[in-house]
């Protein structure tokens, strides 16, 4: 009776493991879905299950604003250019367009509406925060400045590592922000550093 | 009670088998964990992570930068500037004010570790109060407010404040609001320099401390004043010491240190005059009537001290103190002949009962030679309290019933003063006690309402340590706990109590603080007080020079050099000094302080008593043995340290451990010195050097928690020195070695040389391979050990900047520490009977160009970086500790288990640095050059297209050094600080002869003596 049960979580497991692998787009820098026109397709919250990466707590769209609408991405990663962190915009960022943009279509309009509770409730310590759900997370141990990349690559070079978020109405991870090799490949064709002691201390 | 209990015993043991996983449960995890693997495909966390944007930008936050404060640090009373890293709108670090005038951009170790006072997990969540059963209960802040305001209204009694806070606005309202309701406020530190205070008013009538310009002084001599440790303003007084005492352009000042124990500032001084305790007097005058005997210049009216003086010869002093009476007379001539001179008293000179009458004849003594109003400069009028004799008032008040209400303040006076002064028992007569505590100190658990007050980091405030100095502080964070500013408490309380209170209208503290401020603006002449507000913030204050007040011998100038009557009749003298971390026990909850070593014995978390080896052998104890002291006042039990730096008559335990409370760190630990002494004698301050006590050998035997290994250098040449004579001549260590006539100092035979040369050419052969042919610098680090005192300011900056873990007593004793800069301190001289010489050195990893800890690693972690650094790589690192085996230094600190763990409890973790990996168990560790520093300029530079400069890289320990001893930079740019640095004649190389080629190079100490 043990063994079964051991046997079928494991069974159960592996093909959840499977599923997700499957899934999960290939790392290649191409996004899958999205049309090539600048349009963004119109998508309802209730698409998201269908799209690659984790849902979010609003359906941001990446396509619309930095593909449609050709925002910059330091418009919103305000610190990108002069620090290690990119900067996650604050929603009184968001809020600056929002509040007179309420969106085109009922899908957009619902979660513009979550974003400018969010806004509203900023004085209610008990209100529940906007936690978006953190994609690429870089362990501990080393060490990304985003500026020096942004300084040498300049400034539309985000989508290196990132991919063309200016397709992807949610944002999955592209690469592997963890695998050494990704940067290191990059780093041996453009010549640079490849001391540990620069990202690893 | 917010009281965190302490971790379970087996937290550091490693992790047992778990009973509990069986194989079923051990599969699941194993597939759950693969299979989460999979889905997210890297090494890294599986744990979601969450990002939470701010909701509204602050303008002066940018994610991974710095933002850098200006405010004031309150570990003591010298009022220092600080500049405070936050980094995501958290205190990181604290450093030094470079604009501010006492400290000038330099902290010490209790500076520092003002961090952990501010994360503290012993700091209260929120107000308490007293229930009928005697236990305190958290209460909210409105029922708190409301039980201060319903007992003000009717206080029965008289209301009085007791307040350790700096003087500056907050303590202005809060003597203006004891003063509305009728009541009374004493200012209290101990220490708190009254019999200076005493003798200033009867040598020249003006009752204040003067400051002292060490920098200028050509010959100091310090009567038991530890200027260096705890004495008035360390910092500025260590980098006067520097700039005096540091060897430059052929010469430096002369520095002899008298009384009975020879302390970290005895111990940087060229001689050691073991005076009698309470003898001090008599060498003061002695030296005082040789110069107006002998010599010329003095100012005028000082003949009519002659007829004073008369009687107070050599001879006289050298029968009671015991020192030569040639040697007095020679100091003498010294002392006058040397322009300008500086004597200072204090310290344990300054806490005996004849202390009055010491620090008159250092005043005499000063005024002879002519260094009052050049070295000592009246006007600047250090902050100083009201003195124990008012606390003496107030504790009679409260002792005969007088006292409703009485408001503790930033003070902690049922620990700080000996159980025999009383203050305890008085205190439990008053009805309603208030503290303002932040953590739960001896003091709070006395009193019946707990208002924990804002951290200074926390709060709005200023404070005015001296003359001329108007010194600001700002919140830099959002408070940790539910606390609040005690000067809002006063307000608000104000506000609700009316009548008496009612003229106190400020809505909050800070509209309180600009207001006083825009009064500041307007008797300077600013036309914009905000503008002038503003600069003020930015700058941490306003600061200009202080007045000098010129000063006569007053009328009654005089001092008797008589010998105190001493307490009790034992046959040895006790000696309760204040410990350099701890001072009066206000660092004992501080794991930094705690375990950073004293600066003179290297004992870490414990007590000690010090005791001559002629009296330990007396007394047939050797070091760890337990020894009992025995006073009229009470009993003491502590292990014994073996010090050739105390007389043979004397016993000397530091202060600050033995709290009762005080949080997780500090209670029950050590024992308290205070135990054994008794309350004032009428001189209006505590005689912490006047009780004599019987010693006896007791059971027990604790291991100090020592971080040196073997106290002797044993001929290996770790810290060079060099007499003055020879320095001079611009000598190496080895021409010095050859010109005092020792055998010669051969570093190596001429067959290694040999093989050095060849090693140097295959170097130079492999340096036009790979990244290692480029353009690098090569980064450097340069120690004057002639500048260097031992203070171990240093060493705290380390732990602060590199997440470094505490790791406790236990693990000390075992050499487990993992202070990756550490001051080494090593004993010269006969090992009995003569004084110990000290010779203190910094040591950190020398980053060497041939490093034996690189070619062992198996897994190349330990590694060589194009720029010259000595890479340690953790996660490559697998743990051999083969690199620490082969480290001739013994730089490298292994992780033995996870020490982060233990040692950043919430909320301590918010303290760490974001740019230095928080190491695991299991890793080798050590010290990296603050390569984040190097790596966060280099980035700096890069974005503004520019090279690197000169001094733009400083690493933690240099940032912090008051002494100003080390200096980093690039090896390869010729203009830098560090290459004419290397220049000098006395640099040297520790363990030259091994071929290690280390990036550290130190200067070797220079002293006065053995010129022969």
């Amino acid at each position: 009776m043990r063994k079964v049960a051991v046997l079928g979580s494991l069974l159960a497991l592996g093909t959840a493991g499977g599923i997700l692998l499957a899934s999960r787009p290939s790392t290649a820098q191409q996004g899958p879905a999205a049309p090539d026109s600048l349009a963004a397709p119109a998508l309802a919250a209730g698409d998201t299950a269908a799209l690659p990466g984790p849902r979010q707590p609003i359906f941001f769209r990446h396509d619309i604003h930095a593909g449609q609408f050709k925002i910059n991405c330091q418009y919103c990663h305000y610190s990108v250019g002069v620090a290690s962190e990119p900067g996650i915009p604050s929603v009184e960022t968001c809020m600056g367009c929002h509040l007179v943009i309420a969106g085109s279509d009922s899908g957009g309009r619902a979660e513009i509406r979550k974003l400018r509770q969010f806004w509203n409730d900023r004085n209610n310590p008990d209100a529940p925060r906007l936690e978006w759900v953190r994609i690429h997370t870089l362990a501990r141990h080393a060490h990304f400045p985003h500026m020096r990349h942004i300084k040498a690559m300049g400034p539309a070079a985000c989508g290196t590592c990132h991919g063309d978020v200016s397709r992807m109405p949610q944002v999955w991870e592209v690469n592997n922000v963890n695998n050494m090799g990704f940067c290191i490949d990059c780093h041996l064709a453009r010549g640079v550093s490849r001391d540990c002691f620069v990202c690893h201390y | 009670m917010a009281h965190r209990g302490t971790p379970p015993d087996d937290h550091l043991a490693p992790p047992a088998p778990s009973e509990g996983l069986d194989r079923r449960r051990f599969l699941t995890v194993l597939g759950v964990s693969g299979a989460g693997a999979a889905a997210l495909s890297g090494c890294s966390t599986d744990k979601v992570e969450k990002l939470i944007p701010y909701l509204v930008q602050s303008e002066d936050q940018v994610p991974g930068l710095p933002t850098v404060y200006a405010s004031t640090c309150t570990e003591c009373a010298a009022g220092c500037g600080l500049h405070v890293v936050t980094r995501e709108a958290r205190a990181v670090k604290l450093e030094g004010n470079p604009d501010h005038p006492v400290n000038r951009g330099t902290l010490c170790a209790r500076g520092q570790a003002g961090l952990q006072g501010l994360y503290n997990p012993g700091r209260l969540r929120g107000p308490m109060a007293r229930t009928a059963e005697g236990r305190h209960e958290p209460i909210t802040w409105d029922d708190a407010m409301a039980r201060l305001a319903e007992r003000l209204r009717a206080p029965g009694g008289a209301v009085a404040a007791l307040s350790g806070a700096g003087e500056g606005t907050f303590a202005d309202l809060l003597t203006a609001w004891v003063a509305a309701l009728g009541g009374q406020t004493v200012r209290w530190e101990p220490f708190g320099h009254e019999a200076l205070r005493a003798a200033n008013r009867r040598v020249f009538g003006l009752d204040e401390l003067p400051a002292h310009d060490f920098a200028a002084a050509r010959h100091i001599v310090s009567f038991g004043a530890d200027f260096l440790e705890t004495w008035l303003a360390p910092v500025e007084q260590q980098r006067g010491f520097a700039e005096a005492h540091g060897f430059r352009d052929g010469q430096m000042a002369k520095c002899v240190y008298v009384g009975p124990r020879r302390s970290l500032t005895g111990l940087n001084a060229d001689e050691w005059l073991a005076t009698a305790p309470g003898t001090e007097a008599a060498v003061a005058l002695a030296m005082a009537q040789v110069i107006l005997a002998e010599r010329s210049g003095w100012p005028s009216d000082a003949s009519a001290l002659r007829p004073l003086l008369a009687e107070h010869t050599p001879e006289r002093a050298a029968e009671r103190s015991g020192i030569e009476a040639e040697r007095i007379r020679q100091l003498a001539r010294e002392f006058a002949s040397a322009q300008p001179s500086l004597a200072v008293a204090g310290g344990i000179a300054g806490q005996h009962r004849a202390a009055i009458e010491v620090c008159a004849a250092v005043n005499i003594l000063n005024y002879v030679a002519g260094n009052v109003g050049t070295t000592v400069r009246f006007g600047a009028r250090l902050q100083a309290g009201d003195g124990y004799a008012g606390l003496q008032a107030l504790q009679s008040a409260m002792d005969a019933g007088r006292v409703g209400v009485v408001l503790v303040h930033e003070t902690n006076p049922v620990y700080a003063l000996p159980r025999a002064a009383g203050f305890a028992a008085a205190f439990a007569k008053v009805p309603f006690k208030v503290s303002t505590a932040s953590v739960y100190d001896e003091t709070a658990a006395a009193c019946d309402l707990i208002l924990p007050a804002h951290h200074a980091l926390e709060r709005w405030d200023d404070l005015r340590p001296r003359a001329g100095v108007h010194s600001l502080m700002q919140p830099v964070m959002e408070p940790v706990y539910d606390t609040r500013h005690p000067g809002d408490v006063l307000l608000q309380t104000a506000r609700a109590v009316g009548g008496p209170l009612a003229a106190f209208t400020a809505p909050t503290f800070e509209a309180h603080l600009r207001a006083a401020w825009g009064e500041v603006a307007r008797r300077r002449g600013a036309a914009d007080a905000q503008a002038f507000w503003r600069e003020a913030l930015r700058r941490g204050g306003v600061f200009e020079e202080a007045p000098v007040t010129p000063v006569r011998l007053a009328a009654g100038a005089g001092a008797s050099g008589a010998t105190p009557a001493l307490d009790g009749d034992g046959p040895l003298t006790l000696v309760a000094y204040p410990s350099p971390m701890l001072t009066d026990g206000r660092g004992a909850n501080r794991p930094w302080l705690l375990e950073n070593p004293d600066p003179v014995t290297k004992i870490t978390w414990q007590s000690w008593i010090e005791l001559h080896p002629d009296t330990a052998r007396t007394l047939d104890v050797r070091e760890g043995e337990h020894l009992q002291l025995t006073s009229p006042h009470g009993t003491v039990t502590a292990p014994v340290y073996v010090y050739g730096g105390v007389r043979r008559d004397v016993v000397a335990v530091p202060l600050g451990l033995g709290h009762t409370e005080y949080g997780e760190f500090a209670a029950g630990r050590g024992v308290n010195a205070l135990d054994l002494l008794g309350g004032a004698d009428g001189n209006g301050f505590l005689p912490y050097c006047s009780t004599r006590v019987v010693a006896a050998k007791v059971r027990g035997y604790t291991k100090l928690a020592k971080t040196e290994g073997n106290p002797r250098q044993l001929g290996r040449g770790i810290v060079e020195a060099m007499p003055v004579a020879l320095a001079a001549r611009g000598l190496t260590v080895k021409e010095a070695y050859e010109a005092m006539g020792h055998p010669h100092h051969e570093l190596n035979p001429e067959s290694e040389l040999e093989a050095i040369e060849g090693w140097h050419q295959a170097q130079v052969e492999k340096q036009k391979f790979g990244a290692y042919a480029e353009e690098h610098p090569k980064w450097g680090l340069a120690v004057d050990l002639s500048r260097c005192t031992g203070c171990s300011a240093c060493v705290t900056a380390c732990y602060a900047e590199n997440n470094i873990p505490w790791v406790g007593e236990e693990e000390v004793t075992r050499g487990r520490e993992m202070s990756w800069m550490r001051i080494e301190r090593y004993w010269e001289g006969d090992e009995d009977g003569a004084p110990p010489e000290a010779r203190f050195i910094p040591v950190m990893c020398q980053h060497c160009d041939n490093a034996p800890c690189e070619p062992v690693c198996p897994v190349y972690a330990s590694y060589h970086t194009p720029d010259g650094l000595n890479g340690q790589v953790y996660n490559r690192c697998v743990g051999t500790r083969y690199c620490g085996n082969n480290c001739p230094y013994k730089v490298r600190y292994f992780n033995w288990f996870a020490y982060a763990k233990q040692a950043f409890p919430e909320p301590m973790n918010l303290q760490l640095n974001p740019e230095v990996t928080v190491r695991a168990r299991g890793v080798m560790e050590k010290c990296t050059f603050c390569v984040q520093r190097i790596r966060a300029a280099q980035h700096h530079a890069r974005l503004e297209d520019r090279p690197v400069r000169d001094g733009e890289i400083v690493t933690a320990c240099a940032q912090a050094c008051p002494s100003g001893a080390l200096t980093f930079g690039d090896v390869k740019n010729p203009d830098s600080r560090l290459v004419a640095t290397l220049a000098n004649p006395r640099a040297y190389h520790v363990f030259e002869e091994i071929n290690v080629r280390p990036a550290v190079t130190y200067l070797a100490k220079v002293y006065h003596g053995g010129e022969a």
